[in-house]
């Protein structure tokens, strides 16, 4: 009976002990980046750092959003501060990158959810073909044909405008978006719709009113892997963009981190503006991210 | 179901059986249904537009030689870019890094995956806690995890080797992307980091499948738990581990944004992955023509990987 007990108590300290190392593993970098935010370019160059932060100041969020140049930057002496202008460009890159990722969700949504309902539910001639290849374009890495479609967009002179990356996403998350979606309808019963069908709709009918209400986890789903997935994608912005005019987010923080100008707590601060709406996704749609990732093993 | 009700309703109709109306069903007998073409029209037109036809354009330029220096003029060249970008210095060098890299990545995403997932599939409130947390580095770009993780391993006041100074582990800041293999580890780490979460919660979902009286079993006939690990996790989750392999290959081969912003290309050539090697011929060698070669190599490599892993493995059950 005791060494029992003991057993319990052994096998929960040790869970307890692990599971405090993932969780530092995983938030750690996310809070030290929001740590180093909020301070000074010169409490970040300190050897050991600062665990603790010693002076919370917000002067760099105020720098990025009016332009306000912070003071702890103007005493310096022989070492040149380092501030540049291109970190106030983050909100409208952000604000670009959104709306893209905006568009390719809705257009995720509308014509992945039709092409799942005509795989899952309708027999036709030539489906199976039809699925596989849609299925293996999703193999493409993405250089192969990165290379070639930025000369084709020049050719179209479309070569900085949201429109061409909107594209070229939809073309990489909708093969997802439908075989995602095509297993999820896959699970639901077809009996509904059924009755709807013998009632006297037709299939369209059928998708909009009986299927779509169902099955809005599994859309909650597929718009949450699509949204991440344009928000955070670099390749393709960063060879169809060239001005403020369409960059996105991406693009302009590996600039950054490249530019010696800019300071590690101003980077931060671009990196935590950036975040933001993908932290809010991860939040409040994980329960049916997670639930897609079950379906997808299945 | 709605052609069976169509054919039926036509029978029972008081007049006659027209003739377009007999044709109107066989015909959709024959093709299937008309609105499952509308239906996929979109997704199809899509995907074909601009996969196909980039696909053909980097095909007919990798057939000629083309340089931006001198851009009017463009002999065809047949298979030399290939060749030549197969004879050159970089080619194995490159392909040799991306496997090291790629081993690497999906070592760690799926020892520690596996390891994450077990813990996670324990009930305590703590492990309940972490389900909730884990899930956000998914949801990070590779950009922001490269930054992050550049900014953790700086040289000179990185967080971690503030971490190992203060705890005495070394007795001097060590520059982590500077060394040749140091810096793949680092990009491998910060790659983890992102796909961990993706892999635990895969893993746990296959979990939570397993019925509790295999383990039971195994208790009874006098097993250890890494017996039971062994014999009844491991085989149940095979197909899963597929997935996951498969998938970290692919990225961990095809991994361009964490080069691009943690090392540049790393120290000398160390962490110059092949898709940074196509970036590079095309746009700062200004070789289009090795840029197209290189471009479709690496996507006839990536198809080989994967027919090789599932004839490998002898897929029967998974799909």
């Amino acid at each position: 009976m005791l060494t029992l007990m003991h057993k319990k108590h052994w096998q929960k300290l040790i869970v307890y002990i692990l599971s405090i190392v993932v969780f530092i593993f995983v938030l750690g970098p996310l809070v030290w980046i929001f740590l180093s935010s909020l301070q000074g370019e010169a409490d970040l160059f300190v050897v050991p750092p600062n665990w603790i932060p010693k002076k919370i100041t917000l002067d760099n969020y105020h720098y990025v959003f009016t332009g306000k140049i912070p003071e702890s930057y103007e005493v310096k002496g022989l070492i040149r501060s380092r501030i540049s202008q291109e970190a106030r460009y983050i909100v409208p890159t952000i604000i670009n990158s959104f709306i893209i990722a905006i568009f390719v969700m809705l257009i995720n949504l509308a014509a992945a959810s039709l092409a799942a309902y005509a795989f899952s539910r309708i027999k036709f001639k030539g489906k199976m073909p039809l699925y596989i290849y849609i299925l293996t374009s999703r193999l493409l890495p993405a250089m192969a044909i990165a290379i070639p479609f930025y000369f084709i967009v020049n050719s179209l002179n479309l070569l900085d405008t949201k429109f061409s990356i909107i594209s070229v996403h939809c073309v990489y998350t909708l093969p997802f978006s439908t075989w995602f979606l095509t297993l999820y309808f896959g699970e639901i019963p077809k009996d509904t719709e059924d009755a709807a069908l013998v009632d006297g709709c037709n299939h369209y009918q059928a998708f909009w009113y009986v299927l779509l209400p169902i099955a809005l986890p599994g859309l909650s789903a597929a718009c949450a892997f699509s949204f991440v997935f344009s928000y955070s994608d670099f390749l393709f912005p960063l060879l169809m963009t060239q001005t403020l005019k369409s960059k996105t987010m991406s693009v302009l923080i590996s600039s950054l981190s490249n530019n010696p100008d800019v300071s590690y707590a101003l980077i931060s601060v671009c990196v935590v503006l950036a975040v933001i709406p993908l932290l809010f996704i991860g939040f409040f749609f994980r329960n049916y991210i997670i639930k897609g990732m079950t379906i997808i093993i299945k | 179901m709605k052609d069976i009700f169509l054919s039926l309703e036509v029978l029972f109709r008081p007049r006659g059986i027209r003739r377009r109306d007999v044709s109107l069903v066989i015909m959709k007998k024959k093709i299937g249904n008309m609105t499952g073409y509308i239906m996929i029209l979109p997704v199809v037109a899509i995907i074909s537009v601009f996969t196909i036809y980039p696909l053909f354009y980097a095909i007919k330029t990798s057939l000629y030689e083309i340089l931006l220096a001198r851009p009017f003029l463009r002999p065809y060249v047949g298979y030399g870019n290939y060749l030549e970008v197969i004879k050159s210095y970089y080619f194995f060098k490159s392909l040799l890094n991306s496997l090291v890299y790629a081993a690497m990545c999906v070592f760690m995403v799926t020892v520690v995956g596996l390891g994450v997932s077990l813990l996670l599939n324990c009930r305590y409130k703590i492990t309940n806690v972490l389900r909730i947390i884990i899930v956000v580095p998914w949801a990070i770009p590779f950009v922001v995890s490269g930054v992050m993780w550049k900014w953790i391993f700086n040289s000179s006041y990185g967080a971690f080797n503030g971490l190992l100074y203060s705890l005495g582990i070394t007795d001097a800041y060590v520059s982590w992307l500077g060394h040749p293999l140091y810096a793949k580890i680092c990009l491998a780490i910060a790659h983890a980091w992102k796909e961990i979460p993706f892999a635990a919660i895969l893993f746990l979902a296959v979990l939570q499948t397993i019925p509790r009286e295999l383990y039971d079993a195994v208790r009874v006939d006098g097993g250890t738990s890494w017996m039971a690990f062994k014999y009844v996790t491991l085989p149940l989750i095979k197909p899963v581990l597929l997935v996951v392999v498969i998938w970290e290959t692919v990225i961990g081969f095809t991994m361009f944004d964490l080069v691009y912003v943690m090392t540049g290309g790393g120290p000398g050539d160390s962490t110059s992955l092949i898709s940074w090697y196509t970036y590079a011929e095309t746009f700062k060698f200004l070789n289009l023509g090795k840029g197209a070669a290189l471009s479709i190599l690496l996507a006839l490599i990536v198809l080989a990987m994967i027919i090789i892993y599932l004839k490998v493995i002898r897929v029967e059950q998974v799909y």
